[in-house]
């Protein structure tokens, strides 16, 4: 009798938490799949008022798609975006976790001072900075390059990631620090061997924001590079799917979902890893 | 199939810049060095790179056309490496702004509906001279063409053609209602009060987008309204015939619209008319190419109308132009001349390409007939616009201060008002008093 | 189980060490000693970080900060100092105050939703069920996109005529069909463009907040709770008194630079509306961009771009000082 109820319970309790959810995964999928349909509709098909507009009532095509690879660069976009994301999470970590650390850790004089300072950079918005940006850019022979994204993304990637780390760094018991040192550790020892295993999860998902966040610039990008064949996506979409007032809804859709679904699975497995990370880490 | 890909793109402004610091080409300060440029031009600019940045335009076989062949065969002609980029009119302005702060990009920039000639003139290269050549050469320039890009007597910058805004009708629900095409505005008026009830309503921004700001000044400059005198300097929109177009504007919503029109942007009336809803929208072709592709039947009765002329048979017709310029850092300003020369001398060609949206400022280009639209039945029409077209600021020029204004969107944003049901006195006082506000500022600077 | 050791920070002493460093070290010279060597650590291990951000950051910052007072437009290079007056010229529009209320009523609003949102949705997901994976998978979508897209989609779906949302809302009788007074025109009626603007936020940025909750979560140690639980500890004051404080810092600064992003991002406004119909969705971002950059006067949009500082000034000092009361 015992351990039925409890299997009961559990199924009770899943039911419930599924029914939490449920809310959530359709307010977060539902525009997404409305966004496959649209990827995947004849153009006549989405002007008809009496259309459903949740299905296909035309039979579905892949010009859009075509369009996308054959008649504009997406595919050097997509690479683009991926290799801007991947220097951008790299020059991130070099910088954000070691002064992560040595502001939560070091009690360096002016410690406080500079972690605001790094803060404050994140409040001066973009649309005053991309001027003098653009002049740096230039001076450094960026111009129209996507490597003037990957010198300018760390600018919000750089404050954000270094107090992010800080509150992971400070999460970990001084205790472990401590005993690493006796244990013969230096100091920059005991940060690699044994704070960063413990923080694992603050550094990837220092990763994933680094991520995310280089694909949630328009501005920069827009100013900063204008050859078709050195755009991300996110500034190639808008730039050359909306002509003039005609908007090419089908490739758009199907732009933003090739590389956004890669990147939610990717996520999928970071968030994993971090979550283990930790229990893991602290075990050991 | 069409090419959206523009030109392969190398990292070849160095070479550009090493080159012409041999060439020593790239001083071109005063008018009379220019000149001088101009007429060695084609000798002195081989092995140059020319970049040019302009917009993606309506029709993506024109982009390849421009990118891949035109620029191309020019290019090869003379010995220079052209190379184009793309991004959408709207952001040209921030993507102008960023290379005027850096003193570096491309040499040869476009602008679209927003033109900033008059704003960047002490950035841009006066071309005066590519100006009135071309313009002896193809019977001149129509009247509008001057003030976009004239800045004391100079001229920085080249009209290179303008995108109207005619009205398009669905002549099936006119003929079946026994309706007269839309010829004035009051027949449009009527024709959308007698079609709303039957499930064909029509439609104009009353919104913040380009469109809005060109439509409501084609009606209100049609009305014998008038934004500012020849000078550019006297506001003058505070008049009987705006208070008017207000009024008339206010019935036709009333009478013929649907409150969509309130979030509509540049393409919502694309749409409205591909669904074969609209009876009729006042827009750039590009809606009646869309119906083309999107719904057959409804292109098949879609009819092109002149401007509709206003209660004194007036008709103005406010086009969204479209300016290159060449900035004044460009190190390679005589192949950039020479390309804009040789641009202008291919308008027809343009209009081809463009299938009938680029009109042309140059009067030899006027002649009927025209190319493409000249021998399409429905889009004859277009041809008779020439003489009724205007710019922001009409009939004065198209100064900084009205480009503050039109980025601000007051005037649509006075319409809006009025449509909501504000009393036209207080959204005429609101209105002047932005003006003045913009007015002053400048000259305060 | 102290959770006292578990916040870190020096002993009072250490401080006292760090002003006394030259006295104390009579033996070894000074940059020998241990508190040198940890500071010359220190510095080095932040420098990098510093160095970017002053340099790519800061330097530009001050040249925005001059062209605020400066008279600059695109149209002329050399710009004149003219003081405050592309402040008050700010404050003389009205169109100003209207971005002003906007922004503020965007950011709390959007705020408090996240909040909502993201601590439930944290919550849900620490749980252990079956499909979990796939169900966080699916959850995180909407943040992955890139903003400039999701938002073309927004504005599909809100299309006064085609929109889905209207459509469904219509089929179930919520709603009158196209074209009568009862079918909503989100971007287009005054009261509906700014909520949807702000629904849009919201819905790309949630599962941001549900992320950095769930970080924080899972970062406390499990043996932590456990022996909270020996204790006999109930779930709630668990969480009250042991999950809460640990993860505060996290959780601040989630909220801080969430709040900082939400303000400056024009994106989902620009985009979704100018700030349309009238105004009615202005937001600061929206509108210094407009007078900056597409109107050319660098000097005032500068100005507005600047105004939002001041505004982030007192919540961001009141959350720092409160990280910094519990941390140090």
């Amino acid at each position: 009798m015992a351990p039925k109820t409890q299997r009961e319970k559990a199924v009770r309790r899943n039911l419930w938490i599924y029914a939490g959810l449920t809310p959530f995964v359709f307010m977060a999928v539902f525009p997404i799949y409305w966004m496959v349909i649209t990827a995947f509709k004849q153009d006549p098909d989405l002007y008809r008022m009496e259309n459903i507009p949740f299905w296909f009532n035309m039979a579905p095509t892949l010009k859009h798609f075509e369009t996308l690879f054959y008649q504009t660069n997406y595919g050097s976009w997509i690479i683009n975006t991926m290799v801007i994301a991947f220097w951008v999470a790299v020059i991130t970590l070099l910088t954000a976790v070691p002064a992560g650390y040595a502001l939560a850790r070091l009690r360096l004089p002016g410690a406080e001072n500079i972690g605001i300072a790094i803060f404050m950079t994140y409040l001066v918005p973009g649309i005053i900075l991309f001027l003098p940006l653009s002049r740096v850019v230039a001076t450094l022979g960026l111009q129209d390059s996507w490597w003037a994204l990957v010198l300018v993304y760390p600018t919000f990637t750089i404050p954000f990631c270094t107090w992010l780390m800080m509150g992971f760094f400070k999460t970990v018991p001084l205790e472990m620090e401590e005993a690493a040192r006796v244990d013969g550790c230096g100091q920059l020892g005991a940060l690699i061997r044994v704070v960063l295993p413990v923080s694992l999860p603050g550094v990837l998902t220092s990763v994933i924001f680094a991520f995310t966040l280089s694909m949630q610039d328009f501005l920069y990008g827009l100013a900063f590079v204008s050859p078709g064949d050195q755009k991300p996506v996110p500034v190639g979409v808008p730039t050359e799917l909306i002509r003039g007032d005609v908007y090419y809804w089908g490739s758009i859709m199907a732009a933003v979902l090739l590389v956004g679904l890669p990147v939610a699975i990717l996520y999928n497995f970071f968030l994993d890893r971090f979550i283990q990370g930790i229990t893991g880490g602290v075990v050991k | 199939m069409s090419d959206l890909r523009p030109t392969d793109s190398g990292s070849l402004t160095l070479n550009r810049r090493k080159f012409l610091t041999v060439a020593g080409a790239g001083v071109a300060g005063t008018s009379l060095l220019t000149m001088l440029d101009a007429r060695q031009a084609p000798a002195q600019i081989k092995g140059t790179t020319l970049r040019i940045l302009q917009w993606s335009h309506f029709i993506p076989a024109y982009d390849t056309w421009f990118d891949n062949k035109f620029t191309k065969e020019w290019g090869d002609k003379n010995g220079v490496k052209v190379r184009v980029d793309h991004i959408p009119h709207l952001e040209l302005p921030a993507r102008m702004a960023a290379e005027f702060a850096a003193g570096a990009g491309h040499d040869i920039i476009m602008n679209g509906s927003s033109i900033l000639t008059r704003l960047y003139y002490k950035s841009l290269a006066d071309i005066s001279d590519v100006y009135a050549a071309s313009g002896k050469k193809h019977g001149g320039w129509i009247p509008s063409a001057g003030p976009l890009v004239e800045v004391e007597g100079k001229q920085y910058g080249i009209p290179m053609f303008y995108i109207l805004l005619p009205m398009l009708y669905r002549k099936d629900l006119f003929d079946a209602n026994n309706l007269k095409y839309p010829d004035t505005w009051e027949l449009a008026r009527v024709a959308a009060r007698t079609l709303k009830p039957k499930g064909h309503p029509t439609g104009i921004q009353f919104s913040q987008c380009a469109d809005a700001n060109l439509n409501w000044r084609s009606l209100a400059f049609s009305f014998g309204a008038q934004e500012a005198d020849l000078s550019g300097e006297n506001i003058l929109i505070d008049s009987k015939e705006m208070r008017e177009a207000m009024r008339f504007a206010k019935a036709l919503f009333d009478e013929g619209m649907t409150p969509e029109v309130f979030s509509w942007d540049d393409a919502s009336d694309n749409r409205f008319l591909a669904s074969g809803v609209g009876c009729w929208i006042h827009d750039a072709i590009s809606a009646y190419r869309t119906t083309e592709d999107t719904n057959p039947d409804v292109f098949k009765n879609t009819h092109i109308a002149l401007e509709p002329a206003g209660p004194g048979g007036k008709r103005v017709s406010t086009s969204a132009a479209n300016v290159y310029m060449i900035w004044k850092f460009s190190k390679n300003q005589p192949a950039a001349k020479e390309f804009l020369t040789h641009f202008l001398d291919s308008g027809k060609e343009g209009m081809v390409q463009s299938r009938g949206y680029n009109m042309p400022y140059l009067l030899g280009d006027a002649v009927k007939p025209m190319p493409v639209i000249g021998s399409d039945p429905k889009m004859q029409i277009l041809q008779d616009f020439p003489k009724m077209v205007a710019f922001y600021g009409y009939p004065g020029p198209f100064t900084t201060p009205i480009q503050e204004v039109v980025n601000l969107f007051v005037l649509p944003d006075m319409f809006t008002k009025v449509a909501r049901g504000q009393n036209i006195e207080d959204v005429m006082k609101w209105g002047v008093a932005e003006y003045r506000r913009i007015f002053s500022k400048h000259k305060r600077a | 189980m102290t959770t006292a050791s578990l916040r870190g920070g020096p002993e009072p002493s250490a401080r006292a060490a760090v002003v006394s460093v030259p006295v104390v070290t009579s033996r070894r010279p000074w940059w020998r000693t241990h508190t040198a060597q940890r500071h010359i650590f220190g510095y080095t291990l932040l420098a990098p970080a510093a160095l970017y951000v002053l340099l790519l950051v800061g330097a530009p910052f001050l040249f925005s900060l001059y062209l605020a007072v400066s008279d600059a437009n695109v149209g002329d290079p050399v710009a004149k100092f003219v003081g405050l007056d592309n402040f008050r010229a700010a404050w003389e529009m009205e169109t100003f105050w209207i971005a002003l209320r906007n922004s503020v009523i965007f950011l709390v609003v959007a705020a408090i939703f996240k909040t909502l949102l993201g601590t439930s949705l944290a919550f849900l997901l620490l749980q252990n069920f079956p499909g979990k994976k796939l169900i966080r998978g699916l959850v995180v979508i909407p943040f992955t996109l890139p903003v400039a897209i999701s938002v073309l989609s927004w504005k599909w779906m809100y299309d006064s005529q085609f929109s889905v949302i209207n459509w469904v809302l219509s089929r179930l009788g919520l709603i009158g069909t196209y074209g009568s007074a009862s079918w909503p025109v989100w971007l287009g009626q005054p009261e509906l463009a700014l909520p949807a603007c702000i629904a849009v936020n919201v819905w790309r940025t949630f599962p941001f907040s549900a992320i950095v909750l769930l970080a924080g979560f899972t970062a406390v140690p499990l043996e932590v709770l456990d022996a909270a639980k020996v204790d006999g500890c109930s779930f709630f004051q668990r969480f009250r008194h042991i999950v809460t404080p640990m993860i505060f810092p996290i959780l601040m600064i989630g909220f801080l630079f969430d709040t900082v992003f939400t303000l400056s991002d024009l994106s989902v406004v620009y985009l979704l509306t100018q700030g349309g119909p009238a105004n009615a969705s202005k937001i600061l971002p929206v509108l210094a961009y407009q007078i900056g950059i597409q109107a050319g006067n660098l000097g005032r949009g500068a100005a507005i771009a600047l105004f939002l500082v001041p505004l982030l000034l007192p919540a961001m000092i009141l959350v720092l000082r409160n990280i910094k009361r519990r941390e140090w």
